[in-house]
């Protein structure tokens, strides 16, 4: 008797690579369980950046308490106290953080888990967004989409809420309406890209040489191929940013939209929302992730993310519904 | 490796943890003859052997070069098992009873390739700046950065991938209570930890016992017997899982 017979005659469902699964109790990955996955990796990611010599430093707590400075007091305060304290304790503080975001890696990842995980992120990502982001410059006028606003962090927590492994899920045209509903799920998405659209008018952005200098400060402590990329966008940017950054506004505008479109045209604004995704993401030098000083991969690989959440299906029933009614 | 020491510390204990973890599962799979996969198992030990070495220079165990040749072989071993099974995994006959094998190796191929890279990198920047300890890796030491990202993103995708399969391997426990005379219970069932070893343990379609370092337990299988509880796979899972992060952030710790 073979092992693999003995598992297909017992009705054992042998898992890609690292053995045999009980049948009732796994099944394979759906589409929203690989973008928590997904999500899970980039946590995963963050957390050993954050184990980076760099974040055990002072650079670390003066980088936090940069962020404040242009925020309302009510904001701002909390930013000082907490960048103080990490300052006083920066080893035992870096450390947590660094763990704490390992384990909500790992927690995602462990199905067991994975409701906890994802409820705790939520919790952690509003908590640094406001203490570790600044709000990510929405309210100091510094927010862009070419340096991470609205704060990468809180679109981990909105991805979080729009994968949430509802007990019964609702129809709905893509992945990140199943909990929520189609139309709190469109109106997230609206806000969020709407608001960037917006903060691309902003003088942050739309300012003569505000795009320009904003790429070209990525570029620094890059390795070559990628400085080159920025430095090339920069210079391209220099004698073009206020038109570049209204152009920018429309693309972001019609991003917005797109989700209420019917689904080809959905589609293919789904499409060019990931590749403006990459082109943010290459603007930002990647987080910087390759400086040895980057906290986070930054928002351009989160909207990636989250655009595909958004990635019109071919059915809009969930596949437990579809099972049932079979 | 530049890094807090403490922090150094830890992983390397982590994996000297790991290594001796796996050491413990060759020895009472050979001597229990328990189903193991000891090429993973013993490349587990190497690598958390090189791995401590490499966290805190004075737990170093090898001679200089010594490392590179020993992951230079067994990356290209690992590849060649891989392109192995891909090619038996593409003939009908096998299509159906494993399912992508070659994820499994792949995963080996390159944890021993960043074991590799790591230890270029190191010697690469000794050279340059003319030291003697491993300690002489600064935090931009690597020559190839973005190679050393890739590798390390490579390594927390299988990360998450084989966590996120964790829960659906059976424990050595629902394994063994399991009547002896049975085949293997629907819904419990659980063989080795890598699909390819479950294919290697099959005999031989000659009869022959297989040599490819498998434990096959034969005797049990002709006997008629149910095989022999196997070594966790639950746990070699999470072997795998550590190993990955260790790596991953020995990796990002060269950008």
């Amino acid at each position: 008797m073979t092992s693999h017979v003995t598992d297909a005659r017992s009705g054992g469902r042998r898992i890609g690579g690292i053995g045999v699964a009980r049948e009732e109790s796994w099944a394979a990955p759906d589409t929203r369980r690989w973008l928590q996955l997904g999500l899970a990796f980039i946590w995963l990611l963050d957390a050993v950046l954050q184990f980076q010599s760099f974040m055990f430093s002072k650079g670390f707590s003066q980088m936090l308490a940069g962020t404040a400075p242009g925020n309302p007091a009510v904001i701002a305060g909390p930013i000082n106290w907490s960048a103080r304290l990490i300052d006083q304790h920066t080893v035992v503080a870096n450390g947590a953080f660094a763990v704490i975001q390992l384990l909500l890696g790992l927690g995602i990842a462990w199905r067991p888990a994975v409701r906890l995980a994802l409820g705790a992120s939520i919790g952690w990502a509003i908590a640094v967004w406001w203490l570790g982001e600044g709000l990510g410059g929405i309210l100091n006028g510094a927010g862009s989409p070419a340096n991470g606003a609205p704060g990468a962090v809180i679109i981990y927590a909105l991805l979080a809420v729009l994968l949430w492994p509802g007990k019964r899920d609702r129809p709905a045209p893509f992945v990140a309406g199943r909990f929520t509903g189609a139309a709190v799920a469109r109106l997230l998405w609206l806000v969020l890209w709407g608001s960037l659209a917006y903060m691309a008018l902003l003088p942050a952005t739309r300012a003569a040489k505000a795009l320009s200098g904003m790429v070209a400060g990525m570029a620094s402590g890059e390795p070559g191929w990628l400085a080159g990329l920025d430095n090339h966008l920069a210079a391209f940017l220099a004698q073009r940013g206020p038109a570049a950054a209204v152009v920018l506004a429309v693309v972001l505008a019609f991003i917005a939209v797109g989700v209420y479109l019917p689904r080809p045209a959905a589609r293919a604004l789904i499409a060019v929302a990931i590749v403006t995704s990459a082109a943010i993401w290459i603007a930002e030098g990647l987080g910087g992730i390759l400086t040895g000083g980057g906290t986070d991969p930054n928002s351009g690989l989160l909207l990636a993310l989250l655009a595909l959440t958004y990635w019109p299906l071919a059915n809009s029933r969930p596949a437990a519904t579809r099972s049932e009614s079979a | 490796m530049a890094g807090q020491s403490w922090l150094a510390d830890t992983f390397a204990g982590i994996m000297i943890i790991t290594a001796a973890y796996c050491v413990s599962r060759l020895v009472v799979a050979r001597r229990q003859h328990r189903p193991t996969d000891f090429r993973v198992d013993g490349v587990h030990v190497l690598m958390g052997v090189a791995m401590a070495g490499m966290l805190v220079p004075r737990l170093r165990v090898f001679w200089a070069g010594g490392w590179e040749i020993v992951f230079g072989v067994a990356t290209a071993w690992f590849a060649w098992l891989t392109i192995r099974e891909w090619m038996a995994s593409r003939e009908p006959r096998t299509r159906s009873a494993v399912s992508h094998p070659r994820a499994h190796h792949l995963q080996h191929v390159l944890g021993c390739g960043a074991m590799l890279y790591m230890f270029l990198a190191v010697t690469s920047a000794r050279a340059a700046s003319g030291g003697s300890g491993m300690s002489g890796m600064a935090g931009s030491a690597a020559r190839f950065p973005t190679l050393a990202l890739i590798l390390a993103l490579g390594l927390f995708g299988y990360v998450v991938w084989t966590a996120d399969r964790l829960p659906g391997l059976a424990t050595v426990a629902a394994f063994a209570a399991r009547p002896t005379s049975a085949p293997v219970p629907a819904g419990a069932a659980s063989y080795p930890s890598t699909a390819t070893q479950a294919s290697a343990m099959a005999p031989r379609e000659d009869g022959q016992a297989r040599t490819d370092g498998q434990a096959p337990d034969d005797s049990r299988l002709r006997a008629g017997q149910a095989p022999a509880t196997p070594m966790s796979p639950r746990l070699a899972a999470c072997c795998e899982i550590a190993m990955g992060v260790t790596m991953g952030y020995m990796l990002i710790l060269m950008l």
